[in-house]
């Protein structure tokens, strides 16, 4: 019934045939542009997956190769394209895979020979890949990268070129698939890849088959439902540090920015402070509680590179002379890190079975660590003198120069320069650490208000940028370092803390911090401050002061309450980073370690800055002295509805686009099924709304009369004249009720039909003639107009499949 | 004055402006027919065809065998509306003049005086058109053209209303003289009475018990009511759509058939259909009425090369084709 509905009033409405008129003329478009069509999306689905690479290589270098293999892989594609047969195609993408990858071992002097001893660690390295460790975090990503691209480049290009479009996104569309899986392809070039794959394979069948560009809809629904897929629907495995993200941890904190994500470190722009406790510590020894070790900087944030372990009891501890300390952490919320003081060896309490050990030697809670829950860890303090430090040999284990000299490439020769200025009177690497931490100490400023700087940020803080804060010098000093080629890394984690009661220390969200660890073959890593401690002090201690005295929640424990904030800052000196070596009393103390020296007050307090950075870490409320912290909380709240309008901005913009989406795919898919002429006829048969022509909403309001109809009896004959038909009609059913009711007919009706009219409906009789005369006659006023319409809309909703049913 | 004549800047005009309101025509309409109706039994659609066909200024030619009451019924309608009514038997003897008239001296006045001839009438009955030579034909049908005659020189107007209503026997085809196809143009449409239904006929042998009833039918209109009315029908409304219709419908004969219907021939069924719009008390013209005036306006306007195909199923087939908007 509905498709002769359809065609029947798609001929009686003059507006059913224009709606193709404008694609027509889009024909005369052709082929051609189809065929450019695709190729551009095949380009741009190769760039898609190029371009997650090549923010690999930008980091570990390679890019230059990388985009040389690419354009080669096109040129040679283009070339062969049609001199060879897909299968010899397939064979030499292989091949050309493996080349690209055997000419950068032999560039990378590493010889083709390692290939097969090395197949194994690449092998578990895409497995691994696979189940969701991001390329970034992969020890060998370069290599990996300049293998991979090759294939997939040649093949889809060959394909693309032969016009088999539908193949050639198969290889592309793989790769991308597999960087998804890898966790490296971002949503926004997912979807761009994404959707390039579907319209090029559109684009491809369009040209094949010859159509037109109003077919272009289906492709219209695709990217609809890909895009609200792919914002809807989440497969990509996550690390466990996503799930354990702090209460303080949102977007905008110290905190926050540090661990925005498992296994990497953000650095972000201005950054709030939270007040609230995190965890409690009970320790010999103050120390920096350090949560996260990171080895691989892009630029823009830092990595940790391989992947977690599980926790098997005591690790290897470090070669240098080392002091036992025991500390008992106790979360006052709910924690995403394991704070504890380097370097961690063992572990005990039930957390244990569900810790991970990063291959930097961190702890790391595979599940979130609760409110509550306590653990103890045993660390390994280095103790080592400077004078031994800096006699310390510089005969590096080639695994620690592979990962912790690492620098992201285009790394100007200005800051390496710079770096040569500020270390020329250094000659040993202890020397040019304490050099580089001393000149970033005195001349950049303490703030947490900054602009998150474009590009390498190290390079842009030391010569763009008077101010920043711990993350910004930690970055700073870790690249000048790398730059010397002195194994460094950048950690994260809490300064001290409060020292409310003898060797018990609250330590807050302020208390976040970031800090870089020295490499000295012999002792270990050994933790330097480059952040300013007066500074910073002043800024943290502000902030939990400003908490308490606006009374936030969660800024005390019942043993901090009572304790004057400033005291922090004395008992902070008191924990002395047990890895600094003692500092020279001569020397600066500053140099060392980034744990505070328990001799200078001042370390500590830099300690404390760091710990700003620091979001994850959740701090228990026990600690936290009270007064002070109340003031704080004021701030807290206020970061938090800042926080909580910016996200619901986010997330309403986001749902406004997916819902635009959404809408166009809707219509392109009403539209594809005809199902939109369908709809608008059928909610048109129920509801019209008058327009300023009375003729105009006669006839639409008969129009809508003719379609009910046409569903209850037969649609019009397009030769039929409104009034014949509706007599017909009702001829019809009258015939019917003499028949149901037994009787005969109703005799010859002889002559004409219009005879017939007394029997229709006097509504529709009046419809009728209502209509005719809009139509045919001298036309309607505004009132008959109306009164037609609203005698329309009596008749269809009697006539409403439901209710209207039995009227007739 | 005829149905050839092209359409008058008066129908431009709104019917409100007419001299006759559109219900009055109706009303008028429906009086002839009743009065008619007392004679003819049954035909009703023949009898408004013919009525319809006088106010739409056309004539009329009924093509049928003998004895039906073709000349019954035109008598009928020229007494309802108390006109002068003349017959013509077309014979093959028949001269031009003994239908226009002759002039004829008058001795006593010592001039020739003209002597008006059966053309001379409101309502002229041509019986057996189809009888008389094509000279004798053309002289009426030059009168239906014109609408007046020329007799040695001088030319004498008809009289208004003038409508012919023509037979045309069709048992005979050896001894006539076929009106050729452009004469056939100028009828507004051609009729067929045929046989009355059996109760019809049942009461037409009960009426024809005693005296023919037409000795007692009584005019129920005048001539200038009749002026009127065609004034007012060539008045009624015809919207773009219906022009399109008759346009399309025209189109379509013409697309299949040898010959299909002519300006003239369209022109004739927008009058019709005026004139049935009327009858109807509407002022504007419905598809419907085209429909219904095609079928008796159109068909005798097609010359079909299809021995099976004649010119009503080609009307027939474009009724049922043509899309009505």
């Amino acid at each position: 019934m509905s498709t002769r509905t359809e065609s029947s009033s798609g001929g009686a409405d003059s507006h059913a045939g224009d709606r193709t008129l404008p694609f027509d003329l889009d024909d005369a478009a052709g082929p051609g542009l189809f065929r450019l069509l695709a190729c551009c999306c095949i380009l741009v689905l190769t760039a898609s997956y190029v371009s997650v690479l090549r923010e690999v290589t930008r980091a570990v270098g390679g890019t230059e190769t990388l985009f040389g293999l690419v354009v080669a892989m096109l040129l040679a594609a283009t070339v062969l394209a049609w001199a060879i047969r897909p299968r010899t195609a397939t064979v030499l993408a292989v091949v050309g895979g493996a080349g690209g990858f055997a000419y950068y071992l032999e560039q990378s002097g590493v010889g083709v020979e390692i290939v097969l001893s090395a197949g194994d660690a690449i092998a578990a390295d895409t497995l691994a890949l696979v189940t969701g460790l991001p390329l970034i975090r992969m020890v060998e990503a370069g290599t990996w990268a300049l293998a991979f691209v090759p294939a997939p480049v040649f093949l889809s290009w060959y394909l693309a070129v032969r016009g088999r479009y539908g193949l050639a996104a198969v290889p592309g569309g793989l790769a991308l698939v597999f960087l998804v899986l890898t966790g490296d392809a971002g949503s926004t070039v997912t979807l761009i890849g994404t959707l390039a794959a579907v319209a090029a394979v559109g684009f491809g069948e369009l040209e094949r088959r010859g159509g037109s560009v109003a077919q272009a809809d289906v492709l219209a629904v695709l990217f609809a439902l890909i895009i609200v897929l792919s914002l809807t629907v989440t497969f990509v495995p996550t690390g466990p540090g996503t799930a354990g993200q702090v209460a303080g941890g949102d977007d905008g904190t110290l905190e926050g920015t540090i661990d925005y994500a498992s296994e990497r470190s953000g650095i972000g722009g201005s950054v709030d402070l939270s007040p609230e406790v995190r965890f409690t510590v009970e320790s010999e020894q103050a120390s920096y509680w350090r949560t996260g070790v990171y080895d691989r900087f892009t630029g823009d944030e830092w990595v940790r590179t391989g992947e977690h372990a599980d926790y098997e009891g005591p690790i290897e501890e470090p070669p240098g002379d080392a002091e036992r300390l025991e500390q008992r952490f106790t979360a006052e919320t709910d924690l995403g890190v394991m704070p504890a003081a380097p370097q961690p060896v063992a572990l005990e309490g039930d957390l244990a079975e569900h810790a991970e050990v990063s291959q930097q030697g961190q702890f790391h809670p595979s599940t979130p660590v609760l409110e509550g829950d306590t653990y103890l860890v045993e660390s390994a303090i280095l103790e080592p003198d400077s004078s031994a430090l800096r006699t310390a040999e510089t005969d590096y284990p080639e695994e620690i120069e592979s990962r912790y000299l690492q620098e992201p490439e285009g790394v100007s020769s200005e800051f390496e320069a710079r770096t040569e200025t500020i270390t020329e009177d250094a000659e040993t690497p202890y020397e040019k650490a304490v050099a580089i931490e001393e000149y970033l100490r005195s001349s950049k400023e303490y703030s947490l208000e900054v602009d998150r700087p474009d590009g390498n940020v190290a390079e842009e803080f030391l010569f763009e940028m008077n101010e920043g804060y711990c993350v910004y010098f930690a970055t700073t000093m870790a690249q000048m370092l790398r730059a010397e080629d002195v194994p460094t890394r950048y950690v994260t984690g809490y300064t001290a803390g409060q020292e409310v009661d003898d060797d018990e220390y609250v330590v807050r969200g302020t208390d976040a911090h970031a800090w870089v660890e020295v490499y000295f073959p012999d002792h270990g890593w050994v933790a330097f401050e480059p952040t300013p401690s007066g500074p910073r002090d002043d800024v943290h201690t502000d902030a939990v002061q400003q908490a308490r005295s606006d009374g936030a929640e969660n800024v005390d424990t019942d043993s901090s309450e009572d304790v004057p904030v400033d005291d922090e800052d004395d008992s902070e000196p008191d924990d002395g980073p047990d890895e600094t070596p003692t500092d020279d009393p001569d020397e600066r103390p500053d140099q060392n370690e980034t744990e505070p020296d328990p001799t200078e007050p001042q370390d500590p307090e830099n300690e404390s800055e760091g710990n700003e950075t620091e979001p994850d870490g959740p701090d228990p409320n026990e600690d936290d002295p009270g007064p002070e912290n109340e003031t704080v909380e004021g701030e807290d709240e206020g970061s938090d509805w800042r926080s909580t309008l910016l996200e619901l901005a986010t997330v309403s913009r986001e749902v406004a686009a997916v819902g635009l989406v959404v809408l166009v795919g809707l219509a392109a898919s009403v539209h594809r099924t005809g199902a939109s002429g369908r709809l608008r006829r059928t909610l048109g048969c129920y509801w019209q709304r008058p327009t300023d022509d009375p003729n105009r909403d006669v006839e639409r309001a008969y129009r809508r009369l003719e379609r009910v109809l046409a569903r209850e009896h037969r649609p019009r004959k397009r030769s039929e004249s409104a009034r014949r038909y509706l007599e017909s009609i009702a001829a019809g059913d009258r015939d019917g009720k003499a028949s149901d009711d037994g009787s005969s007919g109703p005799g010859d009706g002889g002559t004409e039909p219009t005879v017939e009219s007394q029997t229709v409906d006097p509504r529709l009789e009046a419809v009728l003639e209502r209509y005719e005369r809009a139509r045919y006659g001298g036309g309607v006023d505004r009132e008959t107009a109306d009164e037609t319409i609203a005698i329309v809309d009596e008749l269809t909703r009697e006539r409403l499949p439901i209710l209207g049913r039995g009227r007739n | 004055m005829t149905d050839a004549s092209p359409p008058s800047s008066a129908e431009r005009r709104t019917a409100a402006d007419a001299p006759l309101e559109v219900s009055a025509v109706a009303d008028l309409c429906t009086a002839i027919e009743d009065n008619v109706a007392e004679v003819i039994v049954g035909h009703e659609d023949v009898i408004e065809h013919v009525v319809i066909a006088m106010l739409g200024r056309g004539h009329v030619l009924l093509d049928d065998v003998p004895g039906v009451g073709k000349t019954m019924l035109a008598r009928s309608i020229a007494t309802s509306i108390d006109c002068t009514f003349s017959r013509v038997q077309f014979t093959p003897d028949l001269l031009p003049t003994d239908v226009t008239g002759v002039n004829v001296f008058n001795q006593k006045r010592r001039e020739f005086e003209f002597q008006p001839g059966p053309v001379f009438g409101n309502v002229v009955l041509g019986d057996e058109i189809n009888r008389a030579p094509p000279k004798t034909q053309s002289a009426l049908l030059e009168a239906m053209e014109e609408g007046q005659v020329t007799v040695d020189g001088t030319t004498h107007d008809l009289p208004d209303p003038f409508t012919v209503i023509a037979t045309q026997n069709a048992v005979e085809p050896n001894r006539t003289y076929d009106l050729p196809f452009a004469e056939l143009d100028r009828f507004m449409k051609k009729l067929r009475l045929g046989y009355p239904d059996p109760e019809d006929e049942a009461e037409l042998l009960g009426r024809a018990v005693g005296d023919h009833p037409i000795e007692h039918v009584e005019s129920v209109t005048d001539l200038e009511t009749i002026v009127d009315a065609r004034e007012t029908v060539s008045q009624i409304r015809v919207e773009t759509p219906i022009r399109e219709y008759v346009t399309r419908l025209a189109g379509y004969t013409r697309e299949h058939a040898r010959v299909g219907v002519s300006p003239r021939g369209t022109i004739a069924l927008l009058r019709a259909a005026q004139a049935r719009a009327a009858a109807s008390g509407r002022d504007y013209v419905l598809p419907d009425d085209v429909r219904t005036e095609a079928s008796v306006a159109l068909p005798h306007r097609i010359k079909t090369t299809d021995r099976d195909r004649d010119g009503e199923t080609v009307v027939a087939n474009a009724l049922e084709r043509v899309a009505v908007e």
